[in-house]
């Protein structure tokens, strides 16, 4: 009994740290940008395409993949980011929802009318069980667990100590006194845009090899999936949204063990609806800063 | 006010309604002799491989019939809706081919919930709706004597199967215990309730059930319950795309090779089986078809599909591909294609399958056979084919 809560917390926070990865460039980009990216999943998607592709095509090794799936998807950020994201800084709310659900459908559906909308096997990865403190897991899971603690620790260096970060964090409190001290607003949009991008490809990539299916719908239940963790965290929250993240992962897990499977996709609206009713700036924040 | 907008919506709908239900009651299907055949299976979302496959299969049949002559002289002409899977989007694709496509046929879906919910438009419209690839029992419990007249399907039920199944694991393996992981949908749903009709038969009980939403991806904690509950074997009627990922993560909490799965999930394919080979040994499944099944037709069909498409066919192809011959044989004994005459035929053709002669019940259903195969050593062996005759509800 007390052995299977144990191993289903350990798989919640597998889980987890998948969410963690993908919510983290989300949050960012809501923090810079005041848009939630609903196109978020599709840079997911986009990263495993992209890693799939070198793998099937070229036969290049997993680690090569990884790294040609995160560019490419930071290329096609550069690209959407000029062309759409940075535009909307400073634009109403609504306009940031219909251009980035707008990118989303036609992320999609280039992906689906150049491979086919049919699933793809990934096969590349580290997929051996090994055991560890008695449980066996995936050597991917492990290096997806060890990715997000490196990707966090990272970011919390990166916003504390990096000049592109501090200006990531003051363009989240105030616009319009970032212009006047000088910071180029739209470039810290940019940058900011890039790298969300790249997370949620890296985090595709790194999933992949567990969930061996690729297709070109696959970012929409991630992007549904994210929604409810950054909102939890309190949207720009970088910390906050960690911890969310693994509260989601462990919820599920164990609502798959005891509830059943099919109420599993409940747990993330659920809690969504109970924070937006009692705490809507999130679990972590005093008071809501927007 | 409103009640006002709505009470105008609602007139100019029926209106509408009204005009759409005289103007293909006045107007006679065009009579240039093509006979139009609508095709309706997911051709994207999650299920899009089965679309895929499905309109390959059927495009086929239409192929070697044009080369043949037609039927009687007349061409196919196939029309594709996307159903993406889904009720709602079925119902409309079959709207589309029936309205403006002014379809005489439809064969359709693949997934149970969509063609229940196209029993009612075809049967409106008064179109044949000739289903491929359905197994929910009830699409036929409603069909023939049990209402709709224009619906019947070429394709076995779960009932079959999971009676088939059962009996199986319960005699040749001396399962008793199981735990059920199936899909959320009315395919997986009902193939449980029907195993679960014929537990008792066998001594046999499930210790767990659970049910996954298409698109899952993440089974471990549920997999770690049942290698936990001393279940003997995993009850899968699912989906093909999820089997390599639920075989990946048996493989991971170490119940691969030991509680083998068992149902309908595509577990025989080559694909399915290399993405984890440990996890599928011993699988065992009841397909309506499978491309080594032994039969000179069989043979001939996979070898001539993977010639023209570089690659294998799939249970989806080769169902379609027989339906459209199945109905080409029905039209060309009916000497017309008057929908009425056609169905006629249907109900007394004895047509030669690649599994069986194919001859359908009062309530539309074919009787076909369903063939059980195990996985050994990496590969499908086949252990026979059995039939069972459909004890419909009273």
């Amino acid at each position: 009994m007390f052995y299977t809560i144990i191993e289903q917390v350990v798989n919640g926070i597998v889980s987890g740290s998948v969410y963690a990865i993908v919510a983290v460039g989300m949050t960012m980009i809501f923090g810079v940008l005041r848009a939630i990216n609903f196109a978020h999943g599709e840079y997911y998607m986009l990263g495993t395409f992209g890693a799939w592709f070198a793998i099937e095509y070229f036969d290049l090794p997993y680690p090569v993949a990884i790294v040609i799936g995160v560019v490419a998807t930071a290329v096609i950020a550069v690209v959407v980011g000029n062309i759409v994201m940075q535009r909307i800084v400073g634009a109403p709310a609504e306009a940031g929802v219909l251009a980035t659900l707008g990118v989303a459908l036609i992320l999609q559906n280039t992906v689906i009318l150049v491979f086919g909308g049919s699933y793809k096997f990934f096969s590349g990865g580290y997929i051996e069980p090994v055991t560890l403190f008695g449980f066996t897991l995936a050597e991917q899971r492990i290096l997806i667990i060890i990715v997000g603690l490196i990707v966090f620790i990272g970011l919390e260096l990166m916003v504390t100590y990096s000049r592109i970060g501090k200006a990531m964090r003051a363009v989240s409190q105030n616009i319009e006194c970032c212009a006047v001290v000088g910071i180029d607003v739209r470039h810290v949009a940019l940058w900011t845009f890039i790298l969300g991008a790249g997370l949620a490809a890296l985090s595709g990539v790194l999933t992949a090899p567990v969930n061996v299916s690729v297709y070109g719908g696959m970012g929409e239940l991630i992007t549904f999936k994210t929604l409810p963790i950054i909102i939890m965290g309190g949207l720009g929250n970088v910390r906050g949204t960690f911890v969310a993240a693994m509260i989601l992962g462990i919820a599920e897990s164990l609502v798959a063990t005891y509830v059943g499977l099919q109420f599993r996709d409940t747990v993330g609206f659920a809690t969504l609806m109970l924070v937006l009713m009692w705490r809507p700036h999130g679990l972590f924040s005093a008071q809501a800063r927007f | 006010m409103t009640i006002e907008l709505s009470r105008r919506g609602f007139c100019i709908g029926t209106a509408l309604v009204g005009v759409q239900a005289m103007s293909s009651g006045a107007f006679a299907r065009t009579e240039d002799g093509t006979v139009k055949l609508g095709l309706v299976a997911p051709m994207s979302g999650p299920n899009a491989r089965y679309g895929a496959f499905s309109l390959r299969g059927a495009q086929m049949a239409v192929k070697e019939i044009t080369a043949a002559g037609g039927i009687g002289g007349r061409k196919i002409n196939i029309l594709a809706g996307d159903s993406q899977g889904t009720p709602v989007e079925g119902v409309s694709a079959t709207r589309r081919l029936i309205d403006q496509d002014q379809v005489d046929y439809i064969i359709g879906d693949v997934s149970s919930s969509v063609t229940l919910a196209m029993q009612p438009v075809a049967e409106d419209a008064g179109v044949l709706l000739l289903n491929a690839a359905s197994s929910n029992p009830k699409i036929t419990y409603k069909a023939g004597v049990g209402g709709f007249k224009w619906t019947y399907r070429n394709y076995p039920t779960d009932e079959n199967r999971a009676l088939i199944v059962l009996q199986y694991a319960a005699e040749k393996k001396g399962f008793t215990k199981y735990a059920v992981l199936s899909v959320d949908s009315d395919y997986g749903r009902a193939a449980i309730e029907f195993t679960k009709k014929y537990l008792p038969r066998f001594k046999s009980q499930i210790l767990t059930e659970d049910y996954y939403k298409e698109g899952e991806v993440d089974f471990r904690s549920v997999l770690s319950k049942i290698r936990d509950s001393g279940a003997q074997a995993i009850i899968m009627y699912g989906n093909a795309d999820s089997t390599p990922i639920v075989g990946r993560q048996m493989m991971e909490v170490g119940i691969a090779g030991k509680i083998p799965l068992i149902g309908n999930a595509e577990f025989n394919t080559e694909k399915t089986i290399k993405a984890a080979p440990k996890a599928l040994e011993g699988a065992i499944e009841a397909a309506a078809w499978l491309p080594a099944y032994d039969s000179a037709k069989s043979k001939a069909f996979v070898e001539k599909f993977t010639a023209e498409f570089r690659e294998a066919p799939n249970n989806h192809a080769y169902v379609h591909w027989e339906t459209v011959h199945l109905l080409a044989k029905a039209i060309e004994q009916a000497q017309s294609i008057d929908r009425e005459k056609v169905r006629a035929a249907l109900s007394s053709i004895h047509y030669a399958s690649a599994v069986g002669d194919v001859t359908f019940d009062d309530h539309n259903q074919a009787r076909l056979p369903m063939i059980l195969l195990e996985i050994e050593n990496g590969k499908p062996a086949i252990k026979g084919a059995y039939s069972a005759e459909i004890d419909y509800p009273k």
